[in-house]
């Protein structure tokens, strides 16, 4: 299975945001809400892992957890292509 | 298995000596291959000029028939047919017999004609027709050669096919399944002034070849079979600026129950809940749209609900696709493909749209589309990206000043080519 690195993933992000007219800032504790980076955006992130690996991601295995920072949705997509 | 004898056919439907242009060569519907068919009969036709041969010889004797192209109906479905009493025949190509004789005979229904369903809400189904109720055009028509790219034995295709038969000075000119691609010059060649297909047929011919389909010297341009959206109806009106362009809603079920010529799509709301004899009565029921019509299929009189979604928009009832297909739902929040279809379509750099739900994370599902960039045919889109710039955050930003940030589709994907269906549909 071909897996994407944190800094592809973070690659997707920043296309994600730009198609919205926001800009990815560099830092990973950067707060999501500030950013702009919302749901619809998260899961289009998600369909883009899905896109570039060919793999479906199982949202289910994960247990819940906050996601809050940039840093958060990079983690939390890296280690879910793991699942 | 049919027989070939000598082409002589008695002169009864009033078009016989109407011009068909056919398998290339041009002949009347009197020179058409005189059929044996034993009622009633499953004809499944392997060439155009057998569909019509076989239509023909209904006109004629009023055999039972139901009447496909071989393609459409599978091992299963000629079982059901020999079942249900039919004998099953192969017309045209080199194909066996087979067994054709249906195990339990029955007495044959003289004049019914029956069509199969196009089967997208599942099986393809049997509706039970009559020359007469296929036949909707009546009354003295101006003299006119129709362009017949539909697939035989469709409702679509009968009413091409009964209009030529029927009336005198209606000529047709047929497009086999491998001239689809090409047939602005096959119908430039033969003086094709009318011509009726689905908005999917009319895209792809504006999209390959603008300047081809401009030299048809069209006076009439029906769409049917799909929804109609007003970008269409304006590009084709910018090529034939003189002609008659009208939109048809009709199916196996109901027949032609909506007829649109005012160059608008969906039709006017006075419309609705309007009853007057020998007339459809056209309602909308939450969301659907509910068909009462004179030209039914046979036991499907009283009000018919199609399974098309309808909506009201200023003063007119637009039908926007299948309700069963159309709606996506986003994390709650209801989202009409056929609306988003709309607005991608009316960008100028799209040629079409088709614009579905996909499981997405969260929020259930996410809109998303796959469109065509207009000249795209002569220039081949790479990567996403066409030479006149449009990539998915352009169309992304169009949506978003027109849509609901919900109904926004995120992923679209660019192809290069319209995809059709043999309905000429390119819905899946």
């Amino acid at each position: 299975m071909k897996e994407l690195s944190r800094a592809q993933i973070r690659d997707l992000m920043g296309e994600v945001l730009k198609n919205q007219g926001k800009a990815l800032p560099a830092d990973d504790a950067a707060d999501l809400r500030e950013v702009g980076f919302r749901s619809l955006d998260f899961s289009e992130l998600a369909l883009r892992v899905e896109d570039a690996t060919g793999e479906e991601l199982n949202f289910d295995a994960p247990g819940l957890r906050r996601i809050a920072t940039v840093g958060d949705v990079l983690d939390f997509l890296v280690e879910l292509q793991r699942q | 298995m049919s027989v070939e004898t000598a082409p002589q056919a008695p002169a009864h439907p009033a078009g016989m000596d109407n011009r068909i242009v056919v398998d290339g060569a041009t002949r009347t519907w009197r020179d058409l291959p005189e059929l044996t068919l034993p009622g009633p009969a499953a004809a499944l036709a392997h060439t155009a000029r057998h569909a019509l041969a076989a239509a023909r010889h209904h006109a004629v004797h009023g055999t039972e028939l139901l009447l496909s192209t071989a393609s459409r109906v599978d091992a299963a479905m000629r079982a059901e047919l020999r079942d249900a009493g039919f004998a099953v025949t192969e017309l045209g190509g080199d194909h066996p017999a087979g067994d054709t004789t249906p195990p339990a005979s029955r007495a044959a229904e003289t004049g019914r004609l029956w069509l199969l369903t196009s089967g997208s809400t599942g099986r393809p189904k049997r509706v039970g027709h009559t020359l007469e109720s296929l036949t909707t055009v009546r009354g003295q028509q101006p003299a006119r050669t129709w362009l017949c790219p539909y697939a035989p034995g469709t409702y679509a295709w009968w009413q091409v096919v009964t209009l030529s038969l029927t009336q005198p000075g209606q000529h047709l000119v047929v497009v086999e399944p491998d001239q689809l691609d090409d047939w602005p010059a096959l119908a430039a060649e033969h003086g094709v002034d009318a011509a009726s297909g689905t908005p999917t047929f009319w895209r792809r011919a504006l999209h390959r070849d603008p300047a081809g389909l401009a030299r048809v010297p069209l006076r009439q341009l029906t769409l049917g079979g799909e929804p109609v959206d007003q970008t269409i109806l304006d590009r084709l009106r910018e090529v034939f600026p003189a002609a008659r362009i009208s939109w048809i809603y009709a199916s196996s079920e109901v027949g032609a129950a909506i007829v649109v010529h005012d160059g608008r799509a969906g039709f006017p709301m006075e419309w609705l809940d309007r009853a007057a004899p020998g007339r459809p009565t056209i309602g909308v029921h939450d969301g659907e749209l509910v068909i009462t019509s004179p030209y039914h299929g046979a036991g499907l009189d009283g009000p018919v609900r199609t399974g098309d979604r309808a909506q009201v928009s200023g003063d007119r009832v637009l039908i926007t696709g299948r309700l069963d297909a159309d709606e996506i739902n986003v994390g709650g929040s209801k989202v009409s493909a056929g609306v988003v279809r709309d607005v991608l379509t009316a960008h100028p750099q799209v040629a079409w749209a088709r614009v579905t739900g996909r499981r997405a994370p969260l929020l259930g599902h996410m809109v998303v589309a796959e469109v065509v960039p207009v000249g795209s045919a002569t220039a081949p889109a790479e990567a996403g990206l066409d030479e006149a710039g449009l990539d998915e955050a352009t169309l992304v930003r169009w949506c978003a000043d027109q849509l609901p940030e919900y109904a926004v589709p995120r992923r679209i994907r660019v192809l290069t080519e319209i995809p059709v269906k043999e309905t000429l549909k390119s819905d899946v």
